[in-house]
């Protein structure tokens, strides 16, 4: 009775897609979450009686075979990096990006992380960290006495002193991109990490080279939309009351099996 | 004959707990992506015994119940609108070629990924084939992937090559390889299938049949068991009286 597995595979599988779809909702309000979505792949099959097999000497073959699948597994929890929306701030730090690429911070490691989180602020030194404090790279200093701050599309800073009118450029934020977003490892904190499957970071300026661009005052909020989150839940929980059903009814024909004399 | 009508019921038993392992396999893939169910067919066997006709009411002949095969339901599953634009749907009876290390597989599940090198891939990183051979490679600034109905990718590179989707006279005689993937088949290029772009196509799974289904085969399972035991009663009974000296 190999109902009973089989069943157990798919109540796995759609627990752990209740995982990921609770993860998504949980973070319907992180500044520039990616959500996830489980895909899931039939397991390998069973054949019984092999389709293309003779069945008579004269040449007939079996037209049809029995194969019987042995479950469901997951095989991704692919992020889906479309747009999300950008909102307004109104804070001069808060940067949005449009289109492809990622700020690259530094981590206290050393490694080289990865974000779409582009609320940005000055540390005690004057440098633009993220709000975990890590540093952008390349490091940008603003100036102590910079009245106020101006980010173009091309992430160009410029800085206004004084009275002064005329602006004074103090550095221009890099993005990188990747060949397979959908391959960086996450690490919490709205941080991703270069992998193998990814490929090398591809760094250049906003705006330019397939990068996007660079909305100064806004924050880009979560792709999650809350109704396609609350209808993949309802499907995965009655998926997965169905193969709970499932387990039940092997249940019930090996005690039917069991009682017999 | 009491023991012939039990292992009718038997053979019966067996076949319906190899149809609950595919309700079960059905079930279990009611999420999976571009997954197509499986249905058990059943032919009866004749028993090919010696039978005796002598008599105006000699053997009756026997039948025994034999799955004879799962054929894959074909229908189309939901399409889902995923806004990932390296999703695709197949509009259509066509499938998507792979090339994988073990030859060309077809499969519906159109998830597909960029990997490192640039290739357009499935989830499992075997490449997608292009029409003509190949594969479909971008380069690391290229952006905008467009897929257009008839399969051509696009970037802003420019032309990329066309999708190979191949059709099936027969589908039936396609192999399941796992990893919603089917194998052998003879492919002729598609004629009637589409290409949608940012959409899945989900399982074509019906979780209410194949709950009656389900149903159904407990309760044949239980209904035999039930059979087989009165059968066997019979047998005790018969054992009792006639082997009663007495009577």
């Amino acid at each position: 009775m190999r109902a009973l597995y089989i069943a157990s595979t798919g109540m796995a599988a759609q627990e752990r897609n209740v995982e990921v779809i609770s993860n998504n909702i949980a973070n319907m309000r992180t500044t520039g979450f990616k959500r996830q979505r489980a895909e899931f792949q039939d397991l390998l099959y069973q054949s019984y009686r092999r389709a293309g097999a003779s069945t008579s000497d004269a040449g007939t073959q079996v037209p049809v075979g029995i194969e019987v699948g042995s479950g469901v597994r997951v095989a991704a929890t692919a992020r889906i990096t479309s747009q999300g929306n950008v909102t307004p701030t109104e804070k001069e730090l808060d940067v949005a990006i449009r289109g492809e690429g990622y700020l690259t911070v530094t981590l206290p490691d050393g490694r080289t992380a990865y974000t779409r989180d582009g609320a940005l602020e000055r540390d005690g030194d004057g440098r633009l960290v993220t709000v975990d404090g890590y540093p952008l790279e390349p490091g940008i200093n603003v100036p102590e006495d910079a009245q106020s701050i101006a980010i173009s599309r091309d992430g160009m800073i410029q800085a206004f002193f004084g009275n002064s009118t005329e602006p004074v450029q103090i550095g221009q934020i890099q993005l990188a991109r990747f060949v397979n977003t959908a391959g960086l490892e996450s690490m919490g904190d709205n941080l991703f990490l270069e992998t193998p499957a990814s490929g090398q970071a591809q760094v250049g300026f906003p705006d330019s080279d397939g990068m996007g661009n660079l909305l100064q005052g806004y924050l880009e909020s979560s792709n999650v939309n809350a109704v396609t989150e609350m209808a993949d839940l309802i499907a995965a929980q009655r998926a997965y009351e169905m193969n709970a059903r499932v387990i039940s009814g092997a249940d019930e024909m090996l005690r039917a099996a069991t009682q017999m004399r | 004959m009491i023991e012939n009508a039990q292992l009718i019921g038997l053979s019966r038993q067996m076949a319906l707990q190899r149809q609950l392992d595919v309700v079960a396999n059905n079930m279990a893939n009611i999420n999976s992506t571009g997954f197509r169910a499986e249905v058990l067919l059943f032919e009866e066997y004749v028993m090919p015994v010696a039978a005796d006709r002598t008599f105006p009411y000699g053997d009756q002949p026997l039948s025994y119940v034999q799955d004879w095969a799962t054929v894959h339901d074909m229908q189309g599953g939901a399409i889902v609108q995923s806004g990932n634009p390296l999703d695709i749907a197949l509009q259509g009876d066509g499938f998507l070629a792979l090339s994988t290390p073990e030859g060309e597989r077809w499969t519906r599940n159109g998830v597909l990924q960029i990997n490192a090198q640039g290739v357009l891939v499935n989830q499992n990183g075997h490449p997608v084939m292009a029409r003509g051979g190949g594969q479909i490679a971008f380069g690391p600034d290229e952006t905008d992937v467009v897929i257009t109905p008839d399969g051509q990718v696009s970037s802003s590179a420019g032309a990329k090559g066309t999708l190979r989707i191949v059709e099936f006279d027969n589908p039936q005689a396609l192999t399941r390889a796992g990893d919603t993937m089917f194998a052998g088949g003879e492919p002729v290029e598609a004629q009637s299938t589409t290409v949608l772009q940012g959409a899945v196509e989900g399982s074509n799974v019906s979780g209410i049949t194949e709950m009656a289904e389900m149903i159904r085969v407990t309760r044949a399972y239980t209904s035999l068991a039930d059979l087989m035991s009165r059968q066997d009663e019979m047998r005790q009974s018969a054992i009792q009286r006639l082997g009663n000296p007495n009577a």
